[in-house]
């Protein structure tokens, strides 16, 4: 190999500024020899995602039209989508107590937006009375059936019997639990047709199912009733739909079994039940010193009293209300934590809960981060203040 | 007082060896409480499980004899007007099989019988049947039916007696040829099962990986509401509206 040799000096000759006393050269201009010199940290800046929260380089040199695609896709993007003319209905039976959709029931209508965008059809809510939040879900239909009265489902079996009837959906969906596993199986007693139950992938073609002890796969075509297992889908997380409310379809009044004399609800004991079964639990941690007050405090807001790993190896509270990691793993929907700050450990047994509230005199605590409101107080001082509450509003 | 349990023929969740489910077996020790001698009724190809059942507390099982992959239902129905129980009692699921606990529901169809699902407790008073339904979260119901009724029994229910084996050799078999019912419908594939992860719902789908982390290690919803040092009273009025605006709460009539 050989190449033409530098002159180091012939160079700066070629550099040199004319007149002047002392020599003198310009040595911003660039080097004389032919190869290109690269400048990374101006390329590196050319090639920046502009609008991104952290430093993203797109080296491949799209990002200035993407990111402007981006800004004009939000700016046509509808805030409500209409499915105006649908092909076919799928009818979906949420659970919804007291009138709120439960996780399931969100992964149920959007298990029910897959099946209907699959073919250009229409997602049906069918709820026993009113039920909120069902076009942020996914809902483009909504029906609202008229509550018989007592807790007797075989009234509602005949009701929704109707609603396959009339309004002769492609699918019905139940969630697989305690109410609404038992809705779907006296529906397809009632009825006659298929039902495919705990589901665990539903698609317009296939749908899987255990069985067998889990030791076995059944597959198939879903038939018209389909009962879907908890966490097989996720729920719907795109724009909300219309969930245009529908009138009623116009089915005779079922009266009860005969048989059936009374349903009735008993009172639930929220003081012996076993964490992992309790709904609302109230905890005490080491900010906690009068435990008299505390369980006082769970009987008056009729919660489940735990406690953190710190109170149970002080033996103030038995080891079976020990919430985390090495104690009960809450299923619960909300949980009180009373000084509380919130160890790791502490935070796993705490996360299936829907709400948190925290009480704790530390703002920068990770249970306070956690939770949905956060007081920072003594909570010894805030526990006799909630029972004064709670012992007024029963005496007025 | 007379009851019937509808035993099937199950396997062992570990061991696949045949063994009656822990349910049913729990509704045999529900239904000694409330009539002296308990029958079993099984219909199907083989009652190796069914047979186990007989030391756990029943006098007599029945078995109705049909071919592999029929429908147990006529067959049960026959038995059933038979033997003319009061009480018919099974499990939430069968031991083996598809396992989607339908069958008591068709049976009560048929049979126009009300059922009560999901019990942990039974009394009887004049031809009143009181039982109570176990709910998730803790929650009793108590419904009160007139026989003859049809209840499947919870994981909740108290423990069944352990097995002897003087029991299960006192007790006998009746085998009894079923009627034979072909299941209409196509047969759905079977394959080898294969867990599934479970979703979880709040990492939404195409989201990038930081926010997936976000997700998984932060609450979801909203931004919490904090309130540096309120009078106890204030902090007080603000946990109670916040719990009733959950609906945790019941709102103060």
């Amino acid at each position: 190999m050989s190449r033409t040799r530098r002159d180091p000096r012939e160079e700066r000759e070629a550099r040199r500024l004319a007149g002047g006393a002392r020599p003198r050269w310009r040595l911003d201009a660039p080097p004389v020899s032919g190869r290109l010199r690269r400048d990374p940290r101006r390329e590196a800046e050319a090639a920046r995602v502009a609008g991104a929260a952290r430093l993203r380089l797109d080296r491949a040199g799209r990002s200035a039209p993407v990111a402007r695609a981006a800004e004009m896709a939000a700016m046509a993007a509808p805030t409500v989508r209409l499915v105006e003319d649908p092909a076919f209905l799928v009818a979906v039976v949420p659970d919804a107590p007291g009138g709120r959709l439960t996780p399931l029931d969100r992964q149920l209508i959007g298990a029910a937006r897959s099946l209907a965008d699959a073919g250009g059809g229409a997602v049906l809510v069918v709820t026993f009375g009113a039920v909120e939040g069902l076009g942020a879900a996914g809902a483009d239909r909504g029906v609202a059936l008229s509550e018989a009265a007592g807790g007797d489902p075989s009234a509602r079996v005949t009701t929704l019997a109707g609603v396959l009837a009339t309004l002769e959906p492609r699918h019905m969906l139940f969630p697989e639990s305690a109410a609404g596993g038992d809705l779907a199986r006296r529906l397809a007693a009632r009825t006659g047709e298929g039902l495919f139950t705990g589901t665990e992938t539903l698609t317009a073609r296939l749908a899987t199912r255990p069985a067998g002890n889990r030791r076995i796969e059944q597959r198939g075509t879903p038939p018209r009733l389909v009962a879907l297992a908890p966490d097989a889908h996720l729920p719907h997380a795109g724009i909300p739909h219309e969930a245009r409310v529908l009138d009623a379809p116009d089915i005779a009044p079922a009266s009860p079994h005969a048989a059936i004399l009374s349903v009735e609800d008993l009172p639930v004991a929220a003081e012996a039940l076993p964490l992992a079964e309790a709904d609302f639990v109230v905890s005490a941690g080491n900010g906690v010193s009068d435990f008299e007050m505390f369980r006082a405090l769970a009987r008056a807001l009729g919660a489940t009293p735990g406690a953190s790993r710190m109170v149970c190896d002080a033996g103030l509270m038995p080891r079976a209300a020990q919430v985390g990691a090495s104690g009960t793993v809450l299923e619960a929907s909300c949980y009180v934590a009373l000084g509380i700050s919130g160890a790791p450990q502490h935070l796993q047994g705490v996360a299936r809960c829907e709400h948190v509230v925290a009480v704790n005199t530390d703002l920068h605590a990770a249970m306070v981060e956690r939770a949905g409101l956060a007081i920072i107080a003594d909570a010894q001082q805030v526990m006799p203040a909630l029972i004064a509450l709670l012992k007024a509003e029963v005496e007025q | 007082m007379k009851a019937l349990v509808l035993i099937s023929d199950g396997r062992h969740p570990v061991s696949g060896r045949p063994a009656p489910a822990a349910t049913e077996l729990q509704a045999i020790a529900l239904a000694r409480g409330l009539a002296e001698a308990v029958a079993g009724l099984h219909a199907g190809p083989d009652a190796a499980a069914a047979r186990t059942a007989l030391g756990h507390g029943l006098a007599r099982l029945e078995h109705r004899h049909l071919p592999d992959g029929h429908d147990p239902l006529p067959s049960l129905i026959a038995a059933i007007t038979a033997e003319a129980p009061n009480l018919l009692l099974a499990g939430r699921r069968a031991g083996a099989g598809a396992q989607t606990g339908v069958l008591p529901y068709r049976l009560a169809e048929a049979l126009g019988w009300p059922l009560v699902p999901d019990v942990v407790a039974l009394t009887v008073t004049d031809d009143v049947l009181e039982a109570i339904q176990a709910l998730p979260k803790g929650a009793r119901r108590r419904w009160r039916v007139k026989l003859p009724a049809l209840v499947t029994v919870h994981p909740a229910a108290p423990a069944a007696p352990g097995f002897a084996l003087g029991m299960a050799r006192n007790g006998h078999l009746d085998p009894v040829p079923g009627i034979a019912a072909e299941l209409d419908g196509p047969a759905l594939d079977e394959r080898p099962y294969r867990p599934r992860p479970r979703l979880i719902a709040s990492a939404a789908a195409g989201a990038s990986a930081a926010e997936r982390l976000k997700a998984a290690t932060q609450a979801a919803g909203p931004g919490g509401r904090v309130m540096v040092d309120p009078a106890p009273e204030e902090a007080a009025q603000a946990i109670l509206d916040h719990l009733r605006a959950l609906g945790v709460l019941k709102p103060a009539s």
